[in-house]
């Protein structure tokens, strides 16, 4: 019993310190030129979608919840957020050469269409990202067409 | 209280630990630095030393066209076959050629082309090589990058063999999509077993 008594203790002090290892904030608080937003005409409920179920790990700006304070959930989500903006970074989109820009159009669609996107242990935490059909075909549709006009362009 | 500060004693050492860490990773990736400038400039004197032997080296042996072509082609062969781990391997195969590529021999507007057509050619190549077990996602990727290989084709040539460039009605969802293949017949990447024939050769590439 002592010993499970000093276990614990320890685990809990651990856990107390461990929280004063916070990694940087993913909140860059401005917009680029090269934002999303300002490269093409995004119709304001594509928007709205995107900003309540992409954001927060495809740009420079993550809504943070209240658990992000708490270590270790901070550092898992450091994480994803990294790998989320290597792979799409909205805010960045305009850096993107024309051919990726396209290929990123596409792939945002049919990442919708698979439901490989948004991740499920996001969707859990965030009820707004849980697409309806509506907003799905909605984003799927933009997307789509967007990409078709660029490509007739060039 | 013991516990206490016995308690601190491990956390201040793992703090300890982690800052340690972090020096060591800024210190390696500088030797890396050195490493690789070292080495670049390394292969740059014995290439400058074998141009001026052989004057028969051709732009081909520097710009591996064919190379990228035929790892296009397996790729392709795959998907015809519906195998999707041969065609993973022919993603990283092509990911592979992509990252020794030397551009040296390049005119300006080539090499724009190129930087154009392999940005894009390589995410596509990338994630068909970490997708072995989704066939379908593999062959959203193709779409794309056959779009890609048709315009290296059109800039770089067709590394000797003659080409088809294909196009499958029915292909991404009904809206259509093409491909290259070395064959005349239709061997359709895009729905393999399920419709190997549909599509017909829209252009040979000679």
């Amino acid at each position: 019993m002592h010993r499970i008594k000093k276990i614990l203790l320890a685990l809990l002090i651990i856990f107390i310190v461990i929280q004063f290892i916070q990694p940087v904030r993913n909140k860059s608080g401005q917009v680029l030129s090269t934002d999303f937003g300002k490269v093409y005409a995004v119709p304001g409920n594509v928007q709205a979608v995107l900003q309540n179920a992409c954001y927060d790990c495809h740009s420079n700006n993550t809504m943070y919840p209240w658990y992000a304070n708490i270590q270790p959930m901070a550092w898992v989500m450091a994480r994803h957020i990294k790998n989320g903006k290597d792979n799409l970074n909205f805010s960045d989109f305009g850096s993107y050469t024309g051919r990726r820009q396209i290929s990123k159009l596409k792939g945002i669609a049919n990442q919708v269409k698979d439901d490989e996107m948004p991740i499920s242990s996001y969707k859990l935490m965030h009820k707004n990202a849980n697409l309806t059909t509506e907003e799905k075909s909605l984003i799927m549709d933009w997307m789509n067409k967007t990409a078709d006009s660029l490509s007739t362009e060039n | 209280m013991k516990n206490i500060i016995i308690g601190f004693a491990i956390a201040a050492t793992t703090l300890a630990a982690c800052n340690n860490s972090n020096n060591d990773t800024a210190n390696a990736k500088q030797t890396d630095i050195k490493n690789d400038t070292a080495l670049a400039t390394q292969q740059q004197v014995t290439k400058d030393t074998a141009g001026t032997q052989s004057t028969t080296a051709t732009s081909e042996a520097t710009f591996p066209v064919k190379e990228i072509i035929t790892g296009y082609l397996q790729l392709k062969n795959a998907l015809a076959k519906d195998n999707g781990q041969d065609a993973a391997s022919a993603g990283n195969a092509i990911v592979a050629t992509l990252a020794k590529v030397d551009m040296k021999g390049l005119s300006d507007v080539q090499m724009k082309s190129y930087m154009n057509i392999a940005d894009d050619l390589k995410e596509h190549a990338e994630h068909i090589g970490a997708n072995a077990g989704k066939i379908e996602h593999q062959r959203e990727h193709f779409i794309m990058l056959s779009k890609d290989m048709a315009d290296f084709v059109k800039t770089f040539g067709n590394g000797g063999q003659t080409l088809y460039k294909d196009f499958c009605p029915m292909a991404n969802d009904g809206k259509g999509a093409t491909w290259i293949s070395e064959v005349k017949e239709i061997k359709n990447p895009y729905l393999g077993s399920k419709m190997p024939v549909c599509g017909s050769v829209k252009e040979t590439i000679k």
